[in-house]
């Protein structure tokens, strides 16, 4: 398990090093010098920059520069910001878009386990054909959608109560965070919810299952012991990639609900072309997703013995 | 057993050679056979009708409905869906001083009808008031006096008429006089009137917007029909039929186009790797796998900014390229997968030993084994990157206005959410039709043409 | 020796999405303390799902059990294996499998699985249950029992783990061991080691086994009593050396002729049997057999043969047996007293 571990850490590090160079090979394709743009660059940034990356002088020394600096774990410096450093800028609002992002994987993770095993034990009945039909609607309905409406759904509420149930925007407490994060988990749980029916009805019918029954085990502890235990297998393999997607799907909730997350900010530095802001945020996620999915699978070891041995 | 008695006829034998064998159904090609099953599945039936009736949408629809998207009908902003409105035609608009013959009546009152030219509000002055302020709101006052819009301050006690032209729509407004203090701040006593609005026009304008009937002598008094607009307009007045299927070729377009490129490429990359294997195949997926680890928005994102478009331009191309870039790794690890267990089946072997060449082998056996598999992917590629533009034009690094998608009208029309929610919800409805036609296609055709789903339900 | 379980007319049936398959169809057999009986029969001829619907292992709905009675000791289990039938599955009947690389929890330790067995029914604690296991373990002669008890069923061999899957059948001394094909996914050297080991187990503790199988070579090395199944019923019942040296079904005889014998000497032609087995969503109303048979009367067509007795333990159910038939087929054996 040790070994195995490190070797993931390894190869993190490769794709970690791979993602900064493609955004910096990226970033230097935009046509034109980013700096004489008709956005006004102060000259204070100007000389801050080229002290800082030597942009005169040739790409591949550059890169050197920018390779450096991230290896020391610095981002640099904000475009339009004088003397803001994107380290600063990452460091106050990430943690807001990780706590909602964090939130809706949990959300979306139980939801999806809980719903899918509700649903195969109760296969062709009722509550399957119901939470089937909202799984559909979670999965064909857009997230900014789902943004909206609940939000709208909120100021109806707290109309109707006459005082404000949640809060229909902002950030700061546990109650600014509840809906936005159910609002930001729901796609991902619908197709959670799909995935573990599916397993868990492969799961029902497995030969291991019928020598449980034939065991004389009761159903409660088949369920506990047997059914749930494999059937949420498939389920954290695909967490990885659900954690990026929600993550980078926090973007729009952040938006609509006014929520100070990084995501929000990189939309900002994006219409304001804050070139190192853009690339900072971006090599900094795509550090945190590949990291996100590394805990998974090592996680994914610590249920599955098959991985964990080998 | 009961005692029947048999006679000795019963015990003749009767064998004869008489084949045992049966075959019980004619035997069906692989694609034949992936059809029936998928006509036999209402869900994807239903859903490939769907399909085929959105293509007509965006491709014949302009033909049936040609009125143009970019166009404004400033006189019916952000209007309902519903039948083509009336509007009563009056004489041009005078202005006015506030100095009618007051109807008879007392308190806060019309001067006379209100039409959507002008409502004109007349009340009696109040004792010590330094002023009003006139407001006007879509709902009835509550308990918490919200009043709404603040028109105007009138700083004089006297001057107690206020003519409202600003944006009128022919609804209900709850127009409210809140009388000042000496330090011009609301007092909080205040008269409320409900006020309906009427839907009215000149002979010039109605001329001029081409709503005249020809031959036909109107007068004021008479009605006209306004333009219709069958699904309602947008916060410009645009007509929201014809823009959903402007918008519907640029999102369908994105959503169609992009897949096909990005799995033909996915294809190619993966049979080679899996075709050639060992270090060529290393070395090709290890990229694959870099790719695949790249944080998929912010890279759509990064491209498009790389590719030179401003903030609140249009990307169409830059998108197509993005998804293109970062979306084939996908399919290149599926054919990579499944030629590479086509390469060791038998038949593959037989027909190598009987002298068939490479590229013989890959067009025979190894394609259209894979073909099922690339299908399926390809119908559920598609509501992704239906989301994809949809997600990217909603924050507005996709398709920005004038030009419409899906995507870009939903970002428009949640601004207008609360009162209008129209606006967002038909451009959702499609967003979120298209994609659930194609995800129970896609069912469907897996489960058709996925040899191991067979004999499972 | 009096029967320690008996079945009845036992029918089945599945709804599916063809059809109503009516799997199995008026079933009736024993099996005595201490004896082993095996079913035989071709590949969905009703044999596994025999056991299985008397276990309660048959997922109802689509099965459903529509008539029958099997009593273990005198007492009813049929139905009662769904409601409270932990009490005598794992219990009072083991059962094993036969793929015993997909019957066990691949995310559970072997020894966490038949110590199961033991928490269930004998209220173990889990070091008790644990400490067991290992001696089923061992009993079942898996070297360093200890320490495979600590492993996961990917560690372990196909006959290692069909081994613990005995142990775990046998956790609780059942008093009837139902093995379904034990031993065909695996090799032939292990099959003969697990077939040994379940003949010493039944010597050691006296259980009574249900063998089901297709292999007529498996039969004869361990059964006493053999009933031959075909399309949902039994076509001939009987002792071992009846059924096979006094076949008295043509089915039985079309089995023993496309099976290879181990005898090197002979010349042996091996004949299959024609045709395929008769559809179970209408079955035949005549003798199930009828359109394979190459004895076929004209009464085979409409009338479904009833069992006629050759011995006290021997019956077939065939028309070749009455008593206006010709007894003049070569192979079988008729009634001698019939004169």
């Amino acid at each position: 398990m040790g070994r195995y571990a490190l070797k993931r850490l390894v190869q993190g590090a490769i794709t970690v090093w791979f993602i900064a160079t493609a955004t910096f090979f990226a970033m230097h394709m935009v046509p034109g010098d980013p700096l004489a743009s008709d956005k006004a660059v102060s000259e204070k940034i100007r000389a801050n920059l080229e002290a800082k990356y030597g942009l005169d002088k040739p790409l591949l020394t550059q890169y050197g520069i920018y390779m450096g600096n991230l290896a020391r774990g610095d981002f640099g410096i904000s475009f339009t910001q004088e003397n803001r450093r994107v380290n600063d800028i990452i460091r106050e609002h990430f943690p807001v878009s990780a706590t909602l992002g964090i939130l809706a994987v949990v959300f979306a993770a139980l939801g999806g386990i809980l719903w899918g095993a509700l649903t195969a034990l109760n296969r062709n009945r009722m509550p399957d054909i119901v939470i089937m039909l909202l799984v559909i609607l979670g999965i064909s309905v857009p997230s900014f959608v789902f943004a909206a409406l609940g939000q709208l759904t909120l100021v109806n509420i707290n109309n109707l109560l006459g005082f404000s149930l949640l809060p229909v925007a902002g950030w700061g407490t546990v109650a600014h965070m509840l809906i936005p994060s159910l609002v930001l988990g729901l796609g991902t749980m619908a197709y959670l919810t799909r995935l573990m029916r599916s397993s868990m009805l492969e799961i029902m019918n497995s030969d291991f299952v019928r020598t449980a029954r034939s065991k004389g085990v009761p159903a409660p502890r088949i369920f506990t012991h047997h059914q749930l235990r494999n059937a949420i297998l498939p389920v954290i393999t695909v967490l990885g990639p659900s954690i990026a997607v929600i993550t980078t799907g926090g973007f729009v909730v952040e938006i609509v609900f006014a929520i100070p997350g990084l995501g929000r900010y990189f939309v900002q530095a994006v219409q304001q072309s804050d070139y190192t802001v853009i690339m900072g945020t971006t090599v900094f996620y795509g550090a945190f997703l590949v990291l996100m999915v590394i805990i998974v699978d090592l996680v994914y070891g610590l249920i599955d013995p098959r991985v964990r041995l080998e | 057993m009961s005692e029947t008695t048999f006679s000795a006829r019963d015990f003749e034998s009767v064998h004869t050679d008489e084949a045992v064998q049966v075959i019980a159904r004619p035997s069906l090609s692989y694609w034949q056979d992936a059809w029936v099953r998928l006509k036999d599945n209402r869900r994807a039936l239903f859903s490939l009708y769907l399909i085929l009736a959105l293509l007509a949408f965006t491709i014949a629809g302009p033909w049936v409905w040609t009125v143009d998207p970019q166009t404004q009908d400033l006189d019916q902003i952000s209007r309902a869906p519903g039948p083509a409105a009336q509007a009563t035609i009056v004489a041009p608009y005078v202005p006015w001083d506030g100095s009618t013959l007051a109807p008879p009546g007392t308190g806060l009152r019309l001067a006379e009808p209100a039409t959507t030219q002008a409502v004109r509000l007349l009340w009696e002055p109040v004792e010590g008031a330094r002023g009003y302020r006139v407001y006007r709101n879509l709902f009835p006052i509550g308990e918490e006096r919200a009043f709404g819009l603040p028109l105007f301050d009138i700083l004089d006690p006297l001057d107690t008429s206020f003519e409202d032209r600003l944006d009128l729509k022919p609804r209900n407004y709850f127009y409210s006089v809140v009388e000042l203090n000496p330090d011009g701040e609301p007092t909080g006593a205040h008269q409320t009137i409900e006020v309906d609005v009427e839907r009215v026009t000149t002979l010039e304008e109605a001329a001029a917007a081409g709503l005249v009937p020809e031959g036909a002598e109107l007068r004021e008094g008479d009605s006209v029909e306004l333009a219709f607009h069958p699904l309602g307009t947008d916060y410009l007045g645009r007509d929201m039929l014809a823009r959903l299927m402007s918008g519907a070729r640029v999102s369908l377009f994105i959503g169609i186009f992009a897949p096909i490129l990005y799995i033909l490429f996915g294809v190619v990359y993966g049979a080679t790797a899996g075709f050639f294997g060992r270090w060529v195949d290393q070395v090709l997926m290890r990229f694959s796998d870099f790719v695949v680890a790249l944080p998929f928005l912010l890279f759509m994102i990064l491209i498009r900014v790389a590719s030179g478009v401003q903030p609140g331009e249009s990307g169409i191309a830059p998108l197509v390229i993005a998804l293109v870039l970062l979306g084939w790794p996908a399919t290149a690890r599926l054919v990579r997968g499944q030629i590479l267990q086509i390469r060791e089946e038998g038949y593959v072997s037989a027909s190598r030993l009987l002298g068939a060449k490479t590229g013989y082998l890959v067009l025979r056996h190894m394609i259209p084994n894979t073909m099922g598999v690339i299908l399926v992917t390809l119908t559920f590629a598609v509501p992704s990157a239906i989301f994809t533009e949809a997600f990217l034009s909603f924050i507005g690094m996709g398709v920005a206005p004038p030009e419409a998608s899906w995507g870009s009208m939903c970002n428009e029309g949640i601004k207008t959410m609360l009162t209008y929610p129209h606006e967002l919800i038909f451009p959702a409805l499609f967003i979120s039709i298209t994609v659930l036609a194609f995800n129970m296609l896609g069912d469907g055709l897996r489960d058709a043409l996925d040899a191991r789903m067979r004999g499972t339900e | 020796m009096s029967a320690l379980l008996t079945v009845e007319d036992l029918r089945v049936e599945f709804d599916t999405y063809g059809g109503v398959v009516q799997a199995v169809r008026g079933v009736s057999f024993n099996v005595e303390a201490g004896r082993t009986l095996a079913i035989v029969g071709e590949s969905g001829c009703g044999k596994s799902v025999t056991v299985q619907s008397m276990m309660g292992l048959i997922p109802m709905p689509p099965g459903r059990i529509t008539s029958g009675s099997a009593k273990l000791d005198g007492a009813e289990i049929l139905g009662r294996t769904r409601i409270d039938g932990t009490s005598i599955r794992g219990a009072q009947i083991g059962m094993i499998f036969q793929d015993p690389m997909t019957s066990l929890n691949p995310t559970m330790t072997i020894g966490a699985q038949i110590a199961e067995t033991l928490q269930v029914h004998r209220g173990h604690s889990r070091q008790q249950a644990l400490a067991r296991a290992v001696e089923l373990l061992a009993m079942t002669r898996i070297p360093e029992a200890e320490k495979r008890a600590a492993q996961y069923p990917f560690e372990f061999s196909g006959g290692m783990l069909q081994r613990s899957m005995i142990a775990m059948a046998i956790a609780c001394e059942p008093a009837i061991l139902i093995a379904d094909e034990p031993s065909t996914a695996l090799d032939v050297t292990i099959q003969a080691q697990i077939l040994d080991l379940l003949r010493d187990l039944q010597r050691e503790n006296g259980m009574s086994i249900i063998l089901i199988t297709h292999d007529l070579g498996v039969v004869a090395r361990m059964a006493d009593q053999v009933a031959v199944m075909y399309a949902g019923q039994i076509v001939e019942n009987g002792a071992v050396d009846e059924v096979f040296y006094e076949s008295a079904h043509p089915y039985t005889l079309g089995l023993n002729d496309a099976m290879p014998t181990n005898n090197p000497d002979a010349e042996q032609v091996l004949t299959p049997i024609d045709g395929s087995p008769p559809d179970l969503f209408d079955p035949p109303k005549g003798c199930a057999y009828g359109a394979r048979c190459p004895h076929t009367m004209r009464i085979c067509g409409p009338n479904n043969p009833g069992a006629f007795d050759l011995s006290p333990s021997h019956y077939a159910r065939c028309w070749l047996h009455h008593p206006d038939a010709e007894r003049r087929v070569d192979g079988i054996t008729y009634r001698e007293a019939a004169s």
